[in-house]
């Protein structure tokens, strides 16, 4: 039982990396990116094909999690520039489309592409035992880095001034721009920065089990949901909503299986939306 | 004094709405002019054209000597100009400090200098500063939107309807303030629907009416005019 809390602590907090991200762009930029599920598939397999290709893994993950970021500025530049162009339900809309179409453009890409490639990243030592309890290392592994993660952009956004900069994007744009704020060129940086923490968000599926090209929808899916659930404006609350999300998905994978585990999530979220339509754990962004 | 900001036959408006049409005005440097007129006239349509939020249909807005307009927003606060509009346009859940210091953010390096000068002017901020913008009275939004504005040091400083929704005590309060920092060589351009106190701390002022100039002198004259007394100061 505590196996399967770990667990889903852990992958709740992989989903968070990925949730952040969405909530992220979401904030500055006025767009609900329906292609980061696929950015994060794009890190993993560009580490994989990097792997193969005789790099020290560590080298590919860290290579891999950078194609992910570059691969997010590009975005960010070419084709969401009609979006950009708009303002508010205008540009959500159009949004839309513009990163849906990338998510199928992408899927199609790597399944012809690279039908056969998958990551996997073992680990020396596969479990250790503290206690009574036996802990996978992917598991601790992947829990570390992704607090890390959290640890230094929590601090980004409180204790520096380009943090504080994306903050006050996030809650008045035009008040951004009567301090002298460039809100284009911020928005840029945080698009790249989310499609990093995607990327890691896919490597470490490598670390837990294995990243194919299919998982870009899957991916994409949850983490809207955690992103609507945890308020798709508030990046504490994408954390804690992506742990709850996590453990819940674990508890219904192990007694119900994992059809009717989407269900529960998605009514969750539309629950959510129906009664804190501003998120369930919106606190402070 | 030279002309610092000069406006030349501008027009602004919205989709097929002319809403400033062909508006010229002089701003010259220390000088405190202000813009006057009801609602709908305008006001604040020319302040974000001057602003650089709005593009302009014609006519060209000059600033120490070179165009401005067509120029990005954050750059024209970059280069000087400040607007600090009458929404406010706070950011609610960051305090008090941290909004005055995105006001430094053209110019990070002088915040500490800018961040005593900010307090010692509005002292409530100062016993505020903790506190949430979003927590904020109104009158202390006013001084924190003024503030803000002030962190970058600018050399004009745009005013829109600094008194909406402000008590009286409040409102003279601002005024005060103004002045202090008119004395001190800001340059100031101010639209205001309390005429009284928009006349009596200018040194000249335009009337603004259906997106055109009607009227424009001294300010100490258009407080004695008949026309003004009567439509505006509720008189004769």
């Amino acid at each position: 039982m505590l196996a399967i809390l770990i667990d889903g602590i852990v992958q709740g907090l992989q989903l968070s990396l990925m949730a952040v991200g969405i909530t992220l762009i979401f904030g500055l930029g006025g767009v609900l990116n329906l292609a980061h599920g696929q950015i994060a598939v794009i890190g993993g397999i560009a580490t994989a094909l990097l792997l193969a290709a005789g790099l020290h893994p560590l080298l590919a993950s860290v290579l891999g999690v950078l194609s992910a970021g570059a691969f997010g500025l590009i975005m960010d530049r070419t084709i969401l520039v009609p979006a950009y162009r708009y303002q508010g339900e205008e540009r959500l809309l159009l949004g839309l489309l513009i990163t849906l179409g990338l998510s199928f453009v992408v899927n199609g890409f790597l399944d012809v592409r690279y039908p056969t490639v998958a990551l996997t990243l073992p680990l020396p030592t596969p479990s250790f035992t503290v206690g009574a309890i036996t802990v996978r290392t992917a598991s601790a592994a992947v829990a570390v880095i992704a607090l890390a993660a959290f640890a230094l952009l929590f601090a980004f956004l409180k204790g520096t001034l380009l943090g504080k900069v994306v903050r006050s994007i996030m809650q008045n744009e035009v008040g951004a721009g009567l301090c002298g704020i460039n809100s284009g060129r911020i928005r840029t940086l945080i698009v790249a920065l989310s499609a990093m923490m995607a990327g890691l968000a896919g490597v470490m599926q490598g670390l837990f089990s294995s990243l194919g090209t299919e998982l870009g929808n899957e991916f994409t899916s949850f983490a809207l949901i955690v992103a609507v659930i945890g308020g798709v404006r508030s990046v504490n609350g994408t954390l804690v909503a992506g742990v709850l999300l996590g453990i819940v998905n674990a508890y219904a994978s192990y007694y119900v299986g994992a059809y009717l585990t989407l269900l529960i999530l998605l009514v969750t979220a539309a629950g959510t939306i129906l009664v804190r339509p501003q998120g369930l754990f919106a606190f402070r962004t | 004094m030279s002309v610092l900001l000069g406006v030349a036959e501008i027009e602004v408006g919205y989709a097929d709405i002319a809403v400033v049409r062909g508006v010229s005005l002089d701003v010259r440097e220390g000088e405190s002019v202000g813009v006057i007129g009801p609602n709908g006239a305008g006001k604040t349509t020319l302040f974000k054209a001057i602003a650089g939020m709005l593009g302009l249909r014609g006519g060209s807005v000059r600033y120490a000597g070179a165009r401005i307009d067509g120029r990005r927003h954050y750059e024209i606060v970059r280069q000087g100009i400040v607007y600090v509009p009458a929404e406010r346009e706070l950011f609610p859940h960051m305090s008090v400090l941290e909004n005055l210091e995105l006001g430094a953010y053209p110019c990070y390096g002088a915040r500490a200098e800018r961040l005593k000068f900010v307090l010692d002017l509005f002292p409530r901020l100062r016993e505020r500063r903790k506190q949430l913008a979003g927590t904020l009275s109104g009158g202390e939004q006013q001084m924190l939107a003024i503030g803000r504005g002030l962190m970058s040091r600018p050399r004009v400083l745009l005013l829109d309807e600094p008194s909406t929704g402000l008590a009286p005590f409040f409102v003279s309060e601002i005024y005060r303030k103004f002045a202090q920092l008119k004395s001190e060589g800001l340059t100031i351009l101010l639209a205001e629907q309390q005429v009284p106190h928009a006349l009596s701390f200018t040194d000249r002022a335009y009337v603004l009416e259906n997106g055109r100039i009607r009227l424009s002198g001294n300010s100490r004259d258009l407080l004695g005019n008949a026309e003004i007394q009567r439509t505006y100061l509720g008189m004769g």
